[in-house]
């Protein structure tokens, strides 16, 4: 096996983990965020509440 | 057994079942030995050839549209007009990590008029506690603290931009520091009347391990230098949330923030671009964030931002499917369009049918020649990038790294994104964990 064989052989074996590593990263976060409850959160009713719905006071 | 013992098991099961075919494939290449005249071959060649093709042409217009941006800005003089006040908004979200130092930050910032406005969304720790302890008034700067219902950052923005009452707006996140001089640089723009936004500079702060260093490199050479070059167009089609600074007026014509993406920055920026506003950038308005620490982190934060772009990109199909409303702005859709689905699958999909077709060929040295070919143009982007920020040299070497495995994890992680966007799954805010480096 020539070097330039050899490197390929570890470019294509670290490209082929890469991309097992990254599926496999992607389901551990799916389950993870599965596990944690959602960020309970006031629904915004209607359209955006810029100018409409935010009455701030000035102190 | 344990669940995250079972992940890694499946993760180690899937790793030995890659390397076996793998080797297996190098092993005996007849196994892949199609005819060489094959369609099959020939289309994955020309796939390739293409991707070859697309990848040397974005760089060559990356590089050269920043260039000129970072000649032209350079050459931009200061103001003797007066400084317009300028109101600092800052929605914070359990930040108690690190809102001492974001708030410090803007008292040091040399700008001779603005006020700051934080805005407490809701939080659950002792956030509010920590920023009600700031408010007051500081020399020339008044801080104030509003508190609200939890709703979301787009929310506490949009509370904090309508109790503001000067015409120029900053907008940070709680988990940001800005540099002293950003403000004074970023209002330069704003000379000209039709800017109605200034996209600043994010900087990587915690570059503490090999991921928060890979990040840091990506955002110079990746975010930021397709930022530069779009600045030059004014059309920068992602105002970061990090540092934002927007004409009172633009953002009053277009409603402020939408709450119906997951990525309200983009959102912004499309509605201000497609309201007819230019969007520059200012490269030394610098604003530090604390990047994701760990992988799935990271994995959480592109999610987030893939579907939140492609959601603000569906609510201008219009636009996508016809130029003639507004060049300029097309162009920056397709782009952002572009970036977000077409290259991240480009990406993988060519280096894996360049995989196959050399291993097909009986030419799987090629391999090598071809991962060199793309190195070398990323470690010559990165020196460039680098360079023209004036940032830290030693990142160049990660750019090995970056075209080694980063840019592919990445780009999974977005197609997996972009697919659950496509199907409408369901998807929750998603806030990370701070620890408070910034």
């Amino acid at each position: 096996m020539t070097i330039n064989l050899l490197l390929s052989t570890i470019i294509l074996v670290s490209f082929l983990i890469t991309i097992v590593m990254a599926a496999g990263s992607y389901v551990a976060y799916k389950l993870r965020e599965g596990r944690r409850p959602a960020l309970e959160r006031a629904a915004p009713e209607g359209e955006s509440p810029y100018f409409e719905r935010i009455l701030a006071d000035e102190p | 057994m344990t669940v995250r013992d079972s992940q890694l098991g499946a993760a180690l099961a899937l790793l030995t079942v890659a390397v076996a075919l793998a080797v297996a494939a190098l092993l005996d290449p007849a196994r892949f030995s199609p005819d060489p005249d094959s369609l099959a071959l020939q289309i994955g060649i020309a796939f390739v050839l293409t991707f070859l093709v697309v990848l040397v042409l974005r760089y060559v217009l990356l590089l050269w549209l920043s260039y000129l941006q970072h000649i032209e800005n350079r050459g931009r003089v200061h103001s003797d007009a007066p400084h317009p006040r300028v109101t600092i908004v800052v929605p914070v979200y359990n930040e108690e990590a690190v809102i001492d130092a974001a708030i410090r930050s803007l008292l040091a910032l040399r700008y001779p008029a603005f006020d700051v406005i934080i805005i407490d969304d809701g939080s659950t720790d002792g956030t509010l506690g920590r920023v009600s302890a700031l408010a007051g008034i500081y020399g020339t700067v008044r801080v104030r603290v509003l508190t609200k219902v939890n709703g979301g950052k787009a929310t506490a923005l949009n509370t904090g931009i309508a109790a503001s009452r000067t015409p120029f707006v900053l907008c940070m996140d709680g988990d940001s520091r800005l540099h002293p001089d950003t403000l004074q640089y970023a209002m330069r723009h704003f000379a000209d009347p039709r800017v109605g936004a200034v996209a600043g500079n994010v900087k990587v702060v915690n570059r503490t391990n090999l991921w928060t260093r890979l990040q840091a490199l990506e955002y110079v050479e990746g975010l930021n230098m397709a930022r530069r070059a779009q600045g030059f167009l004014r059309i920068v089609n992602i105002i970061p949330g990090p540092i934002g600074v927007f004409r009172r007026e633009a953002l009053a014509a277009v409603g402020g923030y939408d709450t119906d993406t997951f990525a309200e920055d983009a959102d912004l920026t499309l509605k201000l671009l497609t309201a007819g506003w230019h969007v520059a950038y200012e490269e030394r308005a610098v604003a530090y964030t604390e990047a994701p620490e760990t992988y799935l982190d990271l994995v959480k934060q592109r999610y987030r931002w893939t579907r939140g772009i492609l959601q603000a990109l569906r609510k201008r199909r219009a636009w996508l499917r016809s130029p003639r409303q507004g060049l300029a702005v097309w162009i920056s859709l397709v782009v952002m369009l572009f970036e977000a689905v077409l290259w991240p699958a480009m990406n993988v999909v060519g280096n894996l049918l360049f995989t196959v077709a050399a291993l097909s060929a009986g030419v799987a040295g090629g391999v090598f020649y071809w991962w060199s070919l793309l190195t070398m143009l990323d470690v010559a982007a990165a020196l460039y990038a680098v360079g023209m920020e004036g940032e830290d040299l030693r990142l160049v070497p990660y750019s090995v790294a970056y075209r080694f495995f980063f840019i592919t994890m990445i780009d999974v992680a977005k197609l997996f994104a972009t697919a659950e966007e496509l199907v409408q799954v369901r998807m929750t805010w998603g806030k990370l964990e701070r620890v408070g480096r910034i």
